[in-house]
């Protein structure tokens, strides 16, 4: 460590030791060089000639990928009740060539768990060569891992070797499974709608609101050591967008008691089908909208395909006598008649080569506009009407919402028919009066009526509370609600005055439709149907009753229509008591009190 | 370079050579040190420790708090599960249907005219109407139709036992014998048809 050595060998044999050095140096470099080109070649070869593959490689060796399932909106009712809602469900999935061993004992736990078929099962779960079975799906998940967890249970018990015994059985497990979950079952079914197998949206609200309801799907990549997230490592998350949830104006416990009813009247008459409508006068909220046949939203399957949209707004039919109310409002609003205008109705009334009757045989009969209203008579209807142009009927027809789709926001809707009043005739104008030749849906109907419930102004009607956009792109909802004048507030008053004396046991056609201590507006229909193969009147009937309540301050627009009754009943018999019963239900559950005024008395003869 | 700096040392004329001498850089004599020496090593060598150790203690608690974030997952996602069970076995119990069917059994029907009581002068609005039973409203869908003859007559059919020589001849005769025995049976039946009889056969 001392000085006089070190400077020695610096300056001591400078010419071997320089050139030792120098061979030294010629030789690390070459070795780096070789070395740096290896690198530079194989840096050449990573980055220049294909970088994405082989960064997409090292990305896949510990990253895991996660697909983030947006949850779909709920439908819920206009009180917020769910009517159909998504919840997490796992499937089951067997790997037969595990389970084989174990299929019956297998079997029985999943015969016992969750009701499945044992044959079915058993036989899955000892299929020969398969490596996959689905043995039952959209399982709620609580449930699914509680049989999963049972299962490999009941295997280990049979297992004797203790380093056996530790590893789990993997001959059952779960995966994920989104299960759209209708609560109510049937309620509502026609109008909600229901998703397929493979979680697409199939019919009603679901259909036509699905990209609101279904969101966006995220997903998110992480790099996972042992199972476990590496903290601190390369992770990128699309956070998924959830569905958003659609509030109808439908009343659940409402929409239940409908169905029941409309059922009962269905199958009492040995009908083919029927729709019924409540709305709210004032706001025109849909607060039920049933259909009979229905199907259970949770079991589509096992529905016939003719049961799975909303007959209520895809079907069209004649409405027949309710149509009067429209005719006689509209001769009412152009001041052409008052509610005791006398008429004298003939037992026949031949119009060019056709005659017209009534639904009762009589003679000449003195009948006042109530009465003929309150009879249903189609001689006196036409008669009034040829006070009135065809040009000016069809415009308030038209007015009355008939020929247009309401538009709440179901895809399939009909537009009912309304021929041009050019082509009416002398014929047409008298068929058109009384509801004939002319078709409508159940909603456009309820709506006409609702016009003079709700004082002579059309409310259009709507399912979805707040506002909704389609996948069509159609804004629908309460907050679109339109108003227009169809007919004077004077024109309305007199016409549900006279509407009241349908449901009077004394002077109308449905004394079944009275609610005991209210005063009710009401008018029936029978209409000829046309058949479906002869397009002609096959002797078929569509019976209804459409009526309001309290007469004198209308809550509430009720509409039954039954097809085809097959116990001879009209629309008094059939539609008026069904009609009974959803009303007294409506008033007592929103509370709405008796008016206390004294029912309308009006003439019906002269 | 060593080239260079050989070709200028050449050139370098002799009267330089002291200065040259003179100039040229030797190595300073260190001086002695007395600083203690053993405090900087302590200082380093602690650093040094503490920081691979804090590291690892670093290390290990993200581990263990990525296995804490792991679990704590898998337990948020059981209760996830099991409230969204819960909750839907408490629609099962709202649900309309359920709770009339319930309502039913024990014999509640659905009043037949509302009635309001106005508590302020505790006046009637309305007819109440005392429920009967006829009041009562089907909830359940009607049953599927019976059929006309609940037990109907058991079907008999009557074999020929083949002879014995027949079976000698072979099994195609005595088939034929069995068909036309069918037949007869269902000609004898009342409104029967052969491919019947043979399934009942079977």
């Amino acid at each position: 460590m001392s000085p006089a050595p070190h400077s020695r060998s610096r300056r001591g044999a400078p010419g071997t030791g320089r050139g030792s050095a120098h061979n030294r140096l010629r030789v690390f470099l070459v070795v780096i060089t070789m070395v740096v080109s290896v690198f530079g070649v194989r840096l050449f070869q990573l980055q220049g000639l294909d970088p994405k593959a082989y960064a997409a490689r090292a990305q896949q060796a510990g990253a895991a990928t996660v697909v983030l399932p947006a949850r779909r909106g709920t439908i819920l009712d206009r009180k917020g009740v769910a009517l159909a809602e998504s919840v997490d469900g796992l499937m089951l999935i067997a790997d037969p060539k595990v389970t084989t061993k174990y299929g019956g004992m297998i079997a029985r736990i999943l015969a016992d768990d969750l009701g499945l078929d044992y044959f079915d099962v058993r036989a899955k779960l000892t299929k020969p060569g398969s490596r996959f079975q689905y043995l039952d799906r959209r399982v709620p998940s609580t449930l699914a891992t509680h049989v999963v967890k049972h299962i490999q249970d009941a295997v280990r018990r049979t297992i004797t070797d203790p380093d056996l015994r530790k590893i789990p059985f993997g001959g059952v497990y779960t995966e994920a499974d989104p299960l759209r979950d209708y609560p109510a079952k049937d309620v509502a079914a026609n109008v909600v709608g229901f998703l397929g197998d493979n979680g697409a949206a199939m019919a009603g609200l679901e259909l036509a609101f699905d990209k609101r309801l279904k969101g966006k799907d995220g997903q998110e990549t992480y790099e996972v050591g042992d199972g476990n997230r590496i903290p601190l490592g390369d992770n990128s998350t699309v956070e998924p967008r959830n569905g958003r949830p659609l509030q109808l104006t439908i009343d659940r416990d409402l929409q239940w008691y409908v169905q029941r009813v409309l059922r009962s009247a269905v199958q009492k008459s040995r009908s083919d089908s029927g729709s019924a409508v409540v709305l709210d006068t004032q706001t025109g909220e849909v607060l039920s909208l049933a259909d009979f046949p229905t199907y259970d939203a949770n079991t589509p399957g096992r529905a016939r395909k003719s049961d799975l949209g909303s007959r209520a707004l895809q079907g069209v039919y004649e409405p027949g006598s309710v149509e009067k109310v429209l005719t006689i409002s509209s001769l009412l609003d152009e001041g052409k008649l008052t509610p005791r205008t006398p008429i004298t109705v003939p037992a026949t009334l031949p119009v060019q080569d056709r005659v017209i009757h009534d639904w009762f045989p009589h003679d000449r009969l003195h009948l006042t506009t109530t009465g003929v209203l309150a009879k249903s008579s189609n001689i006196g209807t036409t008669l009034a009407a040829t006070q009135i142009s065809s040009e000016d009927l069809y415009r308030h027809l038209r007015a009355f919402g008939l020929g247009t789709k309401t538009g709440v926001g179901l895809y399939g809707e009909t537009n009912g028919q309304l021929p041009d009043w050019t082509s009416w005739g002398k014929v047409g104008h008298a068929t058109v009066s009384f509801g004939q030749g002319i078709s409508v849906n159940t909603l456009q109907m309820a709506t006409a009526v609702n016009a003079i419930a709700n004082g002579g102004e059309l409310v259009t009607p709507s399912l979805i509370r707040g506002s909704a956009t389609t996948d069509a792109g159609q804004e629908v909802g309460t907050d679109h609600t339109t108003k227009h004048r169809v007919i004077s507030a004077k024109a309305a008053r007199q016409m549900s005055r006279m509407m009241e004396m349908v449901p009077n046991p004394e002077t109308g056609t449905a004394p079944g439709a009275q609610v005991m201590g209210y005063r009710v507006s009401g008018k029936t229909g029978t209409a000829q149907r046309v058949g479906k193969k002869c397009r002609c009147y096959d002797g078929t009937f569509t019976v209804s009753f459409a009526g309001f309540a309290p007469a004198d301050k209308p809550r509430f627009t009720v509409y039954v229509v039954i097809q085809n009754p097959r116990n001879g009943g009209g629309g008094g018999s059939i539609g008026g008591p069904a009609f009974s019963r959803i009303m007294s239900y409506l008033l007592a559950r929103y509370g709405v009190v008796p008016t206390g005024t004294k029912p309308a008395n009006l003439p019906i003869e002269w | 370079m060593s080239t260079l700096f050989s070709q200028a040392r050449t050139r370098i004329p002799r009267f330089a050579d002291a200065a040259v001498e003179r100039a040229r850089l030797t190595v300073v004599p260190s001086r002695p040190v007395d600083a203690p020496r053993a405090p900087f090593v302590v200082l380093v060598v602690l650093l040094l420790a503490g920081g691979v150790a804090g590291l690892l203690a670093f290390n290990t608690t993200m581990q263990q708090n990525a296995f804490t974030a792991t679990s704590l997952q898998h337990r948020a996602d059981a209760l996830a599960a099991r409230q969204q069970s819960l909750a839907m076995d408490l629609e099962r119990l709202r649900d309309p249907q359920h709770l009339a069917a319930r309502a039913k059994k024990i014999g509640m029907v659905p009043p037949p005219n509302p009635a309001f009581v106005r508590l302020t002068d505790g006046k009637v609005l309305g007819q109440p109407v005392a429920a009967t039973r006829l009041d009562a409203i089907r909830i359940n869908t009607l049953p599927a139709p019976k059929p006309k003859v609940l037990a109907p007559k058991p079907r008999i059919v009557k074999i020929v036992v083949p002879r014995k020589a027949d079976q000698k001849n072979g099994t195609k005769k005595s088939a034929q014998d069995r068909s036309v025995a069918n037949d007869r049976a269902g000609r004898a039946g009342s409104n029967r048809t052969p491919s019947g009889s043979q399934e009942t056969n079977r």
